[in-house]
């Protein structure tokens, strides 16, 4: 009954690995029919008002050069428009078919009912490669992950250009120290960004406003290094103080909207102080690790409008996974008889194996209310506990001499013992 | 999942986008019809212009119009979607355990796609991880990865640079397509003879197993083209026999006693007792089954990917854990023992490799630090269970009338 309960595959339960696998094309399939929503939306009102003004003009002169030219550059528009058009259909179309893979994929698991079936094997390893492409992806390997992807043939169920996009925005932020990329995506998702409450954009023009001031106190320095040299608190001149003026305009424009004064207040402090004076709270605005700051802000928002957990899948099933499969035996001083390396009548345990070993080390084990030994258990002198029945095998196997016994562990050259002198032991 | 199916196809097939891009080019013809009918007829170009206004609107509001079907169905996607995992919350990053340790992930993917054979992926993969190393993000237990991360990331690089796991891999994965491809035994023979006496001491008989197959193959084969009415393949197996049992004779006595003994049935070996040996088809996917078993043991890893193993226990423990942390946010109770799950996984008996002993006194699992201890009589406690029934003098077994003396239990290892 128990092994029956521990095998039963309950595949509603299963998918909570794969709510992206879903919601990932969707919230791309809803971008994609807002775009094409804007585009239809600004052409209709702008030709319409240019046909409005043609009319009005053509009336007045008798010369149809006009109206022909403006009449073709509304066709060429409109052309121009089919053509964005086509490009989002054939995205909604591939986008459409990749949802119905992953719905068939996922569908694929309600159709198998037990663990230990083959079946549910293939299906999980398919899993893997998605969960694996999934970690390439989010940790910037994109030409390995579409590698995988294609040698695997799972293109369909992952989504290799969203996460390509998603990566050059934070990069840009955090080697690029540029948030122009960065304000873009800010603008086509506006909508969502304020539903959400989200700061990346104020964070973003703080950081634009940070760099107006740095720019403006570097050039005003150099340009009055040689009268009065580095020092008092005073404004920079010359072409240093219009950047700061500018600056101020900035912050009028973008920040002062936000409420938050306290941060406000940092913020014209800054007009004040200057990047090299190392006073907080004015340096850590001035930091650079500010900027590594905000490509993880940009991450968690791209994560929480897609629908993407913040960490990769990989991890949150592996964590699970070494802790279920993690026994003390795993790295214990002692090599466990039951599963080791040194003898073929065991398998090597998957956490014992050396691509997880040091991963498990910091993950609890696996929590057991019952003994788990093999049938009719008996202890050689050295106190290993075997089951019986593997004891013979491994010592038909090695060809030991009748009456004697061997230690699996130990192999073939260590001691032998007597078989008399193997006893049986009781695990409750 | 159905309805879900559904709402797609009718997306699909109906709720595109094409319907707009039919109004569009309906409006692009209005516009050059009205540009063809003005350059012919100039003095007509306000009348047509105006007259033009109107459908160009109306195509146009159309176009738009056609998106409805598009966002009410999206809509209802979504909805579905929102039913569908109404009570499966996204996994949250409570339960990574791993984010401090991305090289040593970087490092465990890099092997598992070299034993998968993946040799592509996993060059490209190094190359990349190399140009860009991982950054380490604290986690529960590790909340400061910085501190071990240089160590670690030296380990990794032991394992990750090493075209020396490569090279074995690819000899692996060249061993293993011979053998189930080719039907060619030469390379694993060669390998098994190599590695001849570890594999003896490990109690392994691959090195057998694959002669006995060549032995088998050289009888089979080529059974019609007799010369001289001397049976060619029996023959050659004969003399291969000759040459390459030798070393096997004490041990594999009774196995080198039967395939001998089938020589005399060589004519009919089809309906000889010896049959099961020679017409066996699943005999190559076992001798290449325990080649890849006993090639990943020697090298200290598992025959399966560790990788899929703990990916797939993780998802069927996924859905314990969560339910967990949910009750235990609810009663806001602290998990007390940070080293041990605070619930039992039913994992298939697959997934158990090395036993487990739970005292049965104590109820706990037993550790380095508190191992097993057999008693006199054969029963096994914990070793501080014996401490505290004990209490250093002698003691009756909870579980049989045998008394003993502490000194008398043994440690034993399982």
């Amino acid at each position: 009954m128990a092994e029956l309960n521990s095998t039963k595959l309950n595949a509603e339960s299963h998918l909570l690995l794969d709510q992206p696998l879903l919601r990932m094309p969707y919230e791309l399939s809803r971008r994609n029919f807002k775009n094409a929503q804007r585009l239809i939306e600004h052409s209709t009102t702008s030709l319409t008002s240019t046909l409005s003004s043609t009319t009005k003009s053509a009336s007045k002169t008798a010369d149809p050069t006009q109206t022909l030219e403006s009449l073709d550059a509304m066709i060429s528009k409109m052309q121009g428009l089919k053509r964005k058009l086509s490009t989002l259909q054939e995205e909604e179309a591939r986008l459409h078919k990749a949802a119905k893979a992953r719905l068939q994929h996922l569908q694929d698991l309600h159709d198998v009912q037990s663990l230990v079936d083959v079946k549910y094997d293939e299906w999980s390893r398919v899993r893997l490669s998605r969960l694996l492409v999934d970690y390439l992806l989010r940790e910037g390997y994109a030409s390995s992950a579409a590698c995988l992807a294609q040698s695997k043939g799972i293109e369909d169920l992952v989504d290799v250009d969203a996460f390509i996009s998603c990566h050059k925005i934070e990069r840009s932020l955090r080697e690029g120290m540029s948030t122009a990329l960065a304000l873009e995506w800010c603008k086509e998702h506006g909508k969502e960004l304020k539903k959400g409450g989200s700061m990346l954009e104020f964070e973003l023009r703080l950081q634009q406003y940070i760099e107006m001031v740095r720019q403006g106190h570097e050039s005003g320095v150099s340009g009055m290094e040689g009268e009065f040299g580095r020092e008092g608190v005073s404004v920079g001149g010359g072409g240093g103080e219009q950047k700061l003026v500018e600056a101020r305009a900035h912050a009028k424009k973008y920040l002062s909207a936000s409420g938050d004064f306290e941060l406000l207040g940092r913020a014209a402090g800054l007009l004040a102080y200057r990047p090299w004076d190392e006073v907080e709270p004015y340096a850590s605005l001035y930091s650079p690790s500010r900027w590594s700051h905000l490509a993880s802000l940009f991450l968690t928002t791209h994560h929480n409008l897609y629908s993407l957990p913040p960490r990769p899948l990989l991890h949150i099933a592996l964590s699970a996974g070494l802790s279920a499969l993690k026994t003390p035996a795993c790295h214990s001083a002692y090599t466990s008889s039951s599963a080791n390396a040194s003898s073929s009548t065991t398998t090597v345990c998957p956490i014992c194996s050396t691509e997880l070993n040091e991963l498990a080390r910091n993950v609890p084990y696996a929590h057991h209310t019952k003994s788990i030994v093999e049938n009719d258990p008996v202890v050689l002198p050295n106190g290993r506990v075997y089951g019986s029945e593997r004891l013979r095998l491994f010592n038909e196997k090695v060809g030991t001499e009748k009456g004697w016994v061997r230690d699996p562990v130990a192999g073939k050259t260590d001691e032998l013992w007597k078989e008399s002198e193997v006893r049986r032991v009781f695990v409750l | 999942m159905d309805d879900l199916r559904e709402q797609i196809e009718l997306l699909e097939s109906s709720a595109n986008l094409s319907t707009s891009i039919y109004d569009v080019q309906k409006s692009i013809d209005l516009l050059t019809a009205a540009r063809e009918k003005i350059a012919a007829d100039p003095s007509k170009a306000p009348l047509t212009l105006a007259k033009l206004h109107d459908p160009f609107k109306k195509t146009m509001d159309a176009a738009q119009k056609d998106l409805k079907p598009i966002y009410s169905g999206l809509n209802k996607y979504g909805k579905a979607l929102d039913k569908k995992f109404k009570d499966k919350p996204l996994p949250s990053a409570d339960n990574d355990a791993l984010s401090s340790h991305p090289s040593l992930i970087n490092r465990a993917i890099a092997m598992h796609l070299l034993r998968e054979g993946q040799f592509d992926v996993a060059s490209t993969f190094v190359e990349e991880a190399h140009r860009h190393p991982p950054h380490p993000e604290p986690t529960l237990n590790t909340p400061d990865p910085s501190r071990t991360d240089s160590w670690e990331q030296d380990l990794a690089e032991g394992t990750f640079n090493s075209e020396n796991l490569q090279r074995q891999f690819a000899d692996m994965y060249h061993i293993l397509h011979e053998l189930r491809n080719e039907r060619n035994l030469e390379p694993a023979i060669q390998w098994a003879r190599e590695k001849s006496d570890i594999l003896e001491a490990r109690g392994s008989n691959l090195e057998f197993e694959l002669c006995r197959l060549q032995f088998i193959c050289l009888f089979v084969q080529n059974q019609d083209d007799s010369v001289d009415d001397k049976p060619a393949g029996p023959l050659r197996a004969w003399n291969y026999a000759r040459q390459a049992f030798g070393m096997f004779s004490q041990r594999y006595a009774r196995e080198i006693q039967h395939l001998m003994g089938a020589m005399a049935y060589y004519e009919n070996v089809e309906d000889s007792p010896y049959q099961r040996y020679f017409y066996n088809d699943a005999a190559w996917e076992e001798v290449a089954h325990s080649f890849n078993r006993e090639f990943c043991s020697l090298l200290g890893l598992s025959a399966d990917s560790p990788l899929f193993i703990a990916a797939t226990a993780g998802a069927i423990a996924l859905p314990y854990l969560l339910k967990m942390q949910s009750i235990m946010k609810e009663r806001r109770a602290e998990w007390t023992t940070q080293n041990e799950l605070p619930v039992e996984i039913p994992l298939p008996s697959t997934y158990h490799f090395h036993s487990i002993f739970v005292c049965p006194v104590s109820k706990e699992q037993t550790t380095d630090a508190n191992p097993p201890m057999m008693m006199p009589c054969g029963h096994v406690i914990a070793s501080e269970s014996l401490d505290k029934l004990s209490k250093g003098a002698r003691f009756k077994c909870p579980y049989c009338p045998t008394e003993s003396h502490p000194r008398d239990a043994k440690k034993v290892v399982l």
